[in-house]
């Protein structure tokens, strides 16, 4: 009995110091602050991982710059987006996409073997909207990318595939039977940091435009009638924005207040605008682009691949730390590409199924 | 002279650790003792230095005063009295004045020559504190880390402190301390009702025994831990509610930065969950 | 230096069992063959049993054993009844309560119905454990007080989970029941009405809770400190004060100025533990129907401490010209 007990404390410890060895990091830390001193805003980083960021983050050699030669349009064939960009700036260009976005495959991953015009691949009609997207965000958006702008590479990083993706989840209450229905929570959701809260806050925020903000304006009830649930959607997210960034709640707000804009850092302006341009990247480039990508590729519902903070940032506050890589690349800026094809979607069947919103826990009477 | 009816006969002289006879003394009801002096001086002194403090805010509102540890960039460094300085000196009267209330403790138990519990139950107070203001300050490598002193703005340290960990709750180690709270709370209203319900049984009866508080819990719970088993369990309770937040914010920062759901990750990627696949 | 301190006990004896006062007025009887159990004599008593179950016992363990098949059943079927799942992914799992569109009706078993239904049988093993409580100290004498300390407990379940609900005309307000759930709804409860720190009864409740720790670490030393002297004796102590009684109450005086008694020392217990349930239902109760925002309410009655600002003054680009999105 008595050797039975020690045994078996003796084992317990054993497993508990292994977890802890095992599952901790450890000291020195780097600390930001991010508020007044004795707040407890600021963020904290291990130099360790900061360094494996560093490493995995690191831009890629840019070919050489050329702008020269007659325009795109006049050498090539439909050439419907970089049209007076300098031939030499578009080859550049098209070689610099190539190995961001397809190394292994080549230019025969978009473009026909002999007729680079052909439309046939669908890769090919993607690639021609992700450039057209890329130039939107770096035009319409330096709200959000300030003059650092974005590349193919800042999602791509050397895939055909972004790793950093979402589809849209079933939608919450819609299950039959007599057992509890799943209602879109309480399950480890990785992309929020492996909490039990709703696993997918995207469709009905970055895809949809529900409202986000669930903190009552008064002290006292004045109509507020966001439920409890509703804001377990709005803290996904929240946390989505963290573990994307690599950052915590501090980044932007003082918990004291979260809604008060007065408390909050700069950088929560910054996040804001994120949202207006994902709801527009998510609904007017990739929405669009659902059956023109394989099935294999679409999501458990049938939905494309959408965008969140994480398609970008990978785990890092800005994206490959700031680098300003799109500057290296005029025609991404918009330099030379014909205006309307860069705002106007061009027509596609919007196929989206199940695109509705989780309505269960969207409505209070 | 504010005595109890017993209390004279106790008040003998012996038992102290530093000063022998020096301090040896009561002043009203309270024992002085060497380590009454130190208390005092520190305790006197922290305090004032807090009142200057505020008269260097702000504000004089009770719930806003607010004294806060030097910024971050000072590092473990001294800084200017007016940007932290004074929190650190605050900081040491209050361990000063903490770890002589303990070691007076330790005399007036000698004194009456019973256990030493009550200091040893209070130096894991003493623990949790050095803990939040020292031990992780310097395993981070600021004092700036700690928590101010303000009644509200402490709690405004808490909520951040807490944030920078996404959703603190799921700290391991913080779901032990708050079941251990939760769990030493009702086990205090299980003794103190017990106790009570002996000494006060309905009109008419007489006071009950402990056998009949045995009996109850048996009948309750088919066991009753006997009297002096409670007070063993519930210092255990206690102090590991005590220990246990020391941990849980010793390990949030020096030993994990990221959100603390992230953490459970090695229990969703253990090999054995292979098979569910 | 080195003293025995009583933290356990080095010898055991082994006595005749106690079997406890014959049970009158009921059809159970007590249950079980005590028996010693070393592992438990190190810290306590040693012996282990009777149980008394009795009608009410009986009741509320088959409502409690309804509300937890109830809540685990829906947890299993929601990883397809996978067994290797249910236990990995067991604290993420949940039995959610309805959505908020429902209200107060009653919804769908699979849309929260369950969930009303697991609520339903807990409380009802609570209310039963009550009454047992109360019936099994008459019965044997005792006064009531840790029936009423139950009570306590049973306001805050009951505040949670269906007054505060109801008076939100709502059942989506309440907690789910599962283990991360439940503490995510904690912090987004918090979130919703802006801070849970700022709300008054919180911090009683918090006061309660840390006090009574501090409370029992100070009872429990002082009574193993006195122990040589008989001091585990508190009924006996109470009513023919000792020197375990006095050395323990000298003890305080001598330290704090201030000192309780061997009975009033269970009854500022007693206050404390179950004082803080009580001021905690209170701060829930009033959190979403009387106060929207605990900081806003702080700011308003001069509570809130301001930080001097170091960011450009922000305003919410919402407000702006254009900002809208």
């Amino acid at each position: 009995m008595r050797a039975a007990l020690s045994g078996a404390a003796l084992l317990g410890a054993f497993a508990i110091s292994l977890v802890a060895v095992l599952t901790f990091t450890r000291p020195p830390i780097n600390i930001v602050a991010t508020g007044n001193p004795g707040t407890g805003m600021q963020l904290n980083y291990v130099p360790k991982q900061v360094a494996a960021a560093l490493a995995i983050n690191q831009v890629p050699a840019a070919l050489p710059p050329i702008d020269a030669g007659p325009p795109a349009s006049t050498v090539y064939k439909n050439v419907q987006v970089l049209g007076n960009v300098s031939s030499g700036a578009f080859t550049r260009l098209m070689v610099s996409m190539t190995n961001w976005v397809a190394p292994q495959q080549g230019c025969n991953y978009c473009h026909v073997a002999g007729n680079f015009a052909d439309d046939s691949k669908y890769t090919k009609v993607i690639a021609r909207r992700m450039l057209q997207m890329t130039i939107a965000v770096n035009t319409k958006y330096t709200n959000h990318v300030g003059n650092v702008g974005v590349t193919c590479y800042t999602c791509h990083r050397g895939a055909p595939m972004p790793s950093q993706i979402w589809f849209t989840g079933a939608t919450p209450g819609s299950g039959a039977g007599l057992l509890e229905t799943s209602m879109g929570k309480n399950l480890p959701a990785l992309a929020i940091n492996n909490s039990s809260l709703p696993s997918d806050p995207f469709t009905p925020f970055l895809l949809n435009h529900e409202n986000i903000r669930d903190q009552g304006t008064t002290a006292l009830p004045s109509g507020n009638t966001q439920s409890i649930k509703q804001t377990d959607w709005t803290y996904a997210l929240m946390m989505h924005y963290s573990q994307a960034l690599g950052v915590n709640c501090a980044f932007c707000h003082n918990s004291q207040a979260f809604s008060d804009w007065s408390e909050s850092t700069p950088q929560r302006l910054t996040a804001f605008y994120a949202e207006a341009m994902l709801r527009d990247l998510n609904t007017n480039y990739m929405v669009p682009l659902t059956s023109t990508f394989p099935a294999g590729q679409r999501g458990p519902m049938g939905d494309v691949a959408k965008i969140n903070c994480a398609t970008c940032h990978q785990g890092v506050y800005k994206p490959l730390f700031g680098a300003a890589m799109a500057a290296q690349f005029p025609p991404l800026l918009g330099v030379g590409a014909s205006a309307t094809a860069a705002v106007t979607p061009i027509a596609m069947p919007s196929v989206m199924p199940n695109s509705s919103i989780p309505t269960t826990d969207s409505t209070k009477p | 002279m504010a005595m109890l009816t017993f209390e004279k006969k106790y008040r003998v002289p012996g038992g102290t650790l530093l000063g022998g006879d020096l301090f040896d003394y009561w002043v009203g009801p309270f024992y002085v003792g060497f380590f009454g002096v130190t208390a005092a001086f520190f305790s006197i002194l922290g305090t004032a230095l807090i009142i200057y403090g505020a008269s260097q805010g702000t504000t004089w509102n009770i719930w806003q005063i607010n004294i806060v540890p030097p910024d971050v960039s000072y590092g473990l460094g001294f800084a200017p009295l007016a940007k932290g300085g004074l929190w650190q000196v605050i900081t040491i009267c209050a361990l000063g004045a903490f770890v002589s209330w303990a070691l007076r403790e330790v005399e007036i138990s000698r004194k009456l020559g019973i256990g030493l519990h009550v200091p040893f139950a209070f130096s894991f107070a003493i623990f949790a504190y050095f803990s939040l203001e020292v031990i992780r300050p310097i395993l981070m490598g600021a004092w700036g880390v700690a928590f101010p002193y303000g009644i509200m703005s402490h709690l405004d340290w808490v909520s951040n402190t807490g944030y920078q960990y996404l959703n603190f709750e799921y700290n391991p180690a913080h779901m032990i301390a708050v079941t251990l709270f939760f769990t030493t709370t009702f086990a205090l209203a299980l003794h103190g009702s017990l106790v009570l319900s002996a000494l006060n049984p309905a009109q008419g009866e007489d006071v009950k025994t402990a056998e009949h508080e045995d009996t109850f819990f048996r009948d309750f719970i088919g066991y009753s831990i006997g009297t002096l088993g409670i007070h063993r369990l519930g210092l255990f309770l206690a102090l590991a509610a005590v220990f246990f937040s020391a941990v849980c914010i010793i390990i949030s920062g020096p030993f994990w930065t990221a959100g603390w759901p992230e953490w459970w990750s090695w229990w969703l990627n253990m090999p054995i969950w292979s098979g569910a696949h | 230096m080195t003293e025995y301190q009583n933290i356990f006990t080095r010898v055991q004896i082994r006595g005749p069992l106690h079997a406890g006062p014959p049970v009158s007025g009921s059809i159970f009887q007590r249950e079980g063959k005590p028996f010693y159990s070393y592992l438990m004599g190190i810290i306590g008593n040693a012996q282990v049993g009777p149980l008394y179950l009795g009608s009410l016992g009986v009741a509320s363990l088959i409502s409690g054993f309804i509300a937890i098949e109830i809540i685990g059943l829906n947890m299993w079927a929601s990883v397809g009844w996978n067994p290797i799942l249910f236990i990995r992914d067991l604290p993420w799992l949940a039995l959610e309560p309805p959505a908020p569109a429902n209200g107060l009706r009653i919804p769908p078993l699979n849309q929260g119905g369950w969930w009303l239904m697991a609520g339903f049988f807990l409380t009802a093993a609570m209310v039963l454990w009550f009454f047992r409580m109360y019936r099994r100290a008459r019965q044997l004498g005792l006064g009531t007080h840790m029936a009423w300390a139950w009570g306590a407990a049973i306001w805050l379940y009951f505040v949670l989970g269906f007054l505060r609900p109801l008076l939100m005309g709502s059942w989506g307000e309440a907690p789910p029941f599962g283990i991360f759930p439940h503490l995510d709804w904690t912090v987004s409860f918090s979130l919703r009405y802006g801070n849970l720190y700022y709300d008054p009864f919180h911090m009683l409740s918090i006061v309660f809770l840390y006090g009574s720790v501090l409370l029992f670490a100070m009872h429990a030393a002082t009574i193993l400190a006195v122990s040589r002297f008989g001091g585990e004796k508190e009924v006996e102590q109470s009513v023919d004060r000792g020197t375990a009684s006095e050395r323990a109450a000298l003890f305080w005086r001598w330290t704090m100025g201030f000192n309780a008694t061997m009975e009033s020392i269970h009854r500022w217990a007693w206050w404390f533990a179950v004082l803080t349930p009580l001021t905690g239902g209170i701060g829930i109760l009033l959190t979403g129907t009387v106060t929207d925002n605990w900081f806003l309410w702080a700011v308003k009655h001069g509570v809130a401490p301001h930080y001097a600002p170091i960011y450009s003054h922000a305003v919410d680009p919402a407000t702006l010209q254009g900002g809208k999105p």
